[in-house]
């Protein structure tokens, strides 16, 4: 299957600048997740992939071969749109063969393509029905079968899960993962929610400002973030950011702010000696506190807290930390009140350090 | 609150009376009268009764009928040429219309190109212009611009295959009013269809796009069969003001080329007004817009683009 490689790939509207020189290589049989906010660039990105939107500099190589002149016809490509964008006066199955029509294969292999793809959605005993006597999902399955009937290398989605119910999301995302092993072709996905982003990707490029802040494997980006915008982006709930200053004392190194006075460990200690600016943020998952009414102070954070929110298992709780909000995962058979404060183990090799001024991770 | 049981005043009753009877009343009229002899219709005493006769329309038909009337002697009437005249330049300036209509409509609402506001503006303000304005500049470049000279490869070529002795010229040909109809219809069809065309997803477009269509099969397969209704409502629009004009048709059109609006006023001269094979070509006249009309509407049904796109 065809590799992709974007190289400086820059996007203007008039005076505005929307990317900022992209560089970007996908592999075989990748299945790569641009993911960021709204208006990171991602899906201009993937239009501009597609061939629906010009490039204003830089160039896209698909296979070696330079694209970003070619029709979107000529690219060889499958695109999975957000809204669906299902032809209305076609039925399920001329919808599915449209691309296969216009490409004037014979007859009896349309059909039994139809047939096939049709059968691998589930939606058989729907062919002869028009978009517009379809649910929302299985609006969406024929979107899906429309861009497999393609048979092309290059399959992009843009948010394609996005006007799902949560249930039904979370039910299409599975197939998509399952699809995505059986067919070999490389994807290139694009979303603004980090779960599909984390649970589908092979490779995760996170945007933002129409930079690529990082890129790497989900476990690499959610473990190892490059800057504080890809630690805090990644992961729910989100990271926790607090203010700290470096102390050295002796030999040991100590962040602290109000509320705590941690004893960093290890690499994070060598980095933040010598990191020349003491001014750092730290940050901490919610997942890495543990409630411990007897953690030893270098290891403690000290929070009030405000509100608990029950979701079953888990209760996720909101506190306050020195003027900083923090929140914090717990078993919810924690004994514990509102109002109260109370003491957290910091998991001292899953702390994160950034400067405060860059964002950069130590 | 169920309105449907709500009593309604009676005085909503007498107006819906008076606008139905205002309608429809004069195509009555029309109809009766088509029935009798113009010595019943200008009495004024029979009213509503007479003895219904078919002679106006025989009068009417007499080109076209299979056997000849015993009330006239000479049939002066070509209704049936009349008819294939007025068919061929509504049926054609419309069909001309919507495709050129179409097209730019689309090319209007999709593309950016210098101008198009201004293009936009104008072809609206076209419109605005009224016919009669049209009519004399029209007449005279029909008759003397746009001709091929008589001794000319391509008028000489004209002449010799269907006979005539001056120029060729396109006042008095079908080309001429179609030319002109089409020309004083686009405007608005260009309009309608643009709002229709705007409703259109462009992500449908884009999925053609990927899909592998080119610019034309995108407008045909896909843009084309969704502004159906848009098509199907300008056409009727179209058709029905080809095949009712009079004011050009009458400047531009010769004996051989004249349409039916124009046929029936030959009916009268100074010394007589034939009113029932008026009242007769009349009714006929009335048919194929009816026609035209009940087919074209069925078309024109709502919710076209839906489950195209999610909301």
């Amino acid at each position: 299957m065809p590799e992709i490689r974007l190289e400086g790939l820059v996007k203007r509207y008039g005076a505005v600048q929307v990317l900022h020189g992209i560089d970007l290589e996908m592999a075989d049989n990748e299945f790569t997740v641009l993911v960021g906010p709204s208006g990171c660039g991602k899906s201009t990105t993937l239009r501009m992939i597609a061939g629906l939107e010009d490039v204003s500099e830089g160039e896209i190589y698909i296979d070696g071969r330079p694209v970003s002149h070619l029709e979107p016809k000529e690219r060889d490509l499958a695109r999975v749109f957000q809204d669906y964008a299902l032809y209305p006066h076609m039925n399920v199955a001329m919808n599915i063969s449209f691309a296969l029509r216009l490409a004037k294969r014979p007859k009896a292999e349309i059909d039994q393509k139809v047939r096939q793809v049709a059968e691998m959605v589930g939606l058989t005993e729907f062919l002869d029905r028009k978009p517009g006597a379809l649910s929302g999902g299985q609006r969406q399955r024929v979107a899906m079968a429309r861009a497999l009937a393609k048979d092309s290398g290059i399959f992009l989605f843009d948010e394609p899960l996005s006007n799902l119910d949560a249930k039904l999301r979370g039910q299409m995302r599975a197939e998509l993962a399952m699809m995505s092993q059986s067919v070999e072709k490389n994807m290139i996905y694009v979303t603004h929610d980090q779960i599909e982003a984390m649970t589908l990707a092979d490779r995760i490029v996170v945007m933002h400002g129409g930079y690529i802040q990082q890129q790497g494997t989900p476990e690499d980006l959610f473990k190892r973030p490059a800057n504080k915008f890809v630690a805090g982006f990644l992961g729910m709930p989100p990271m926790n950011f607090l203010n700290c200053d470096v102390e050295t004392r002796g030999t040991e190194t100590f962040v602290t702010g109000a509320g705590f006075d941690l004893k960093l460990q290890g690499e994070a200690a060598q980095k933040a000696q010598s990191h020349n600016a003491k001014e750092l943020t730290l940050g901490v998952r919610p997942s890495d506190l543990a409630f411990s009414q007897n953690a030893r102070p270098e290891t403690a954070l000290t929070l009030d807290v405000r509100v608990s929110e029950y979701v079953g298992a888990q209760s996720v709780l909101l506190c306050e930390c020195g003027g900083a909000s923090v929140t914090v995962e717990v078993n919810s058979e924690t004994p514990m009140a509102l109002g109260e404060t109370l003491v957290f183990e910091v998991n001292p090799a899953r702390v994160h350090l950034f400067d405060r001024k860059s964002e950069a991770a130590l | 609150m169920d309105r449907s049981h709500e009593k309604q005043n009676p005085a909503f009753y007498a107006v819906i009376a008076l606008l139905v009877m205002m309608s429809v009343g004069p195509v009555i009229l029309m109809f009766v009268n088509s029935f009798k002899l113009d010595v019943d219709i200008i009495s004024g005493t029979s009213g509503l009764i007479f003895m219904p006769t078919i002679q106006n329309y025989e009068t009417a038909l007499c080109d076209i009928l299979w056997y000849e009337p015993d009330h006239i002697d000479f049939c002066s009437l070509k209704f049936g040429g009349a008819f294939v005249n007025s068919l061929i330049i509504a049926l054609i300036s419309t069909v001309l219309t919507l495709v050129i209509g179409s097209m730019a409509a689309y090319a209007l609402v999709r593309f950016r190109f210098f101008g198009r506001d201004t293009a936009s503006i104008t072809t609206l303000m076209v419109r605005m212009v009224p016919p009669a304005v049209l009519l004399v500049p029209v007449f005279g470049l029909w008759n003397n611009e746009f001709c091929f000279d008589r001794d000319g490869l391509i008028g000489g070529a004209i002449r010799d295959a269907f006979g005539g002795r001056g120029d060729v010229c396109l006042a008095g040909t079908h080309s001429g009013i179609i030319l002109i109809y089409v020309a004083m219809n686009l405007p608005f069809v260009i309009w309608i269809l643009q709002s229709f065309i705007v409703q259109v997803p462009r992500s449908l477009e884009e999925a053609a796009r990927v899909d592998g269509a080119g610019p034309f099969q995108v407008f045909f397969k896909v843009i084309l069969p969704l502004i159906k209704p848009g098509l199907a409502a300008a056409a009727i629009f179209t058709f029905r003001i080809a095949w009712n004009e009079y004011l050009l048709a009458s400047a531009l059109s010769d004996r051989n080329t004249k349409t039916v609006p124009i046929l029936i006023v030959n009916n009268m001269s100074e010394f007589n007004v034939e009113w029932g094979v008026i009242m007769a070509t009349g009714m006929l006249l009335a048919i194929p817009p009816i026609i035209f009309t009940l087919l074209a509407s069925r078309q024109i049904i709502t919710g076209m683009t839906a489950g195209a796109v999610k909301g």
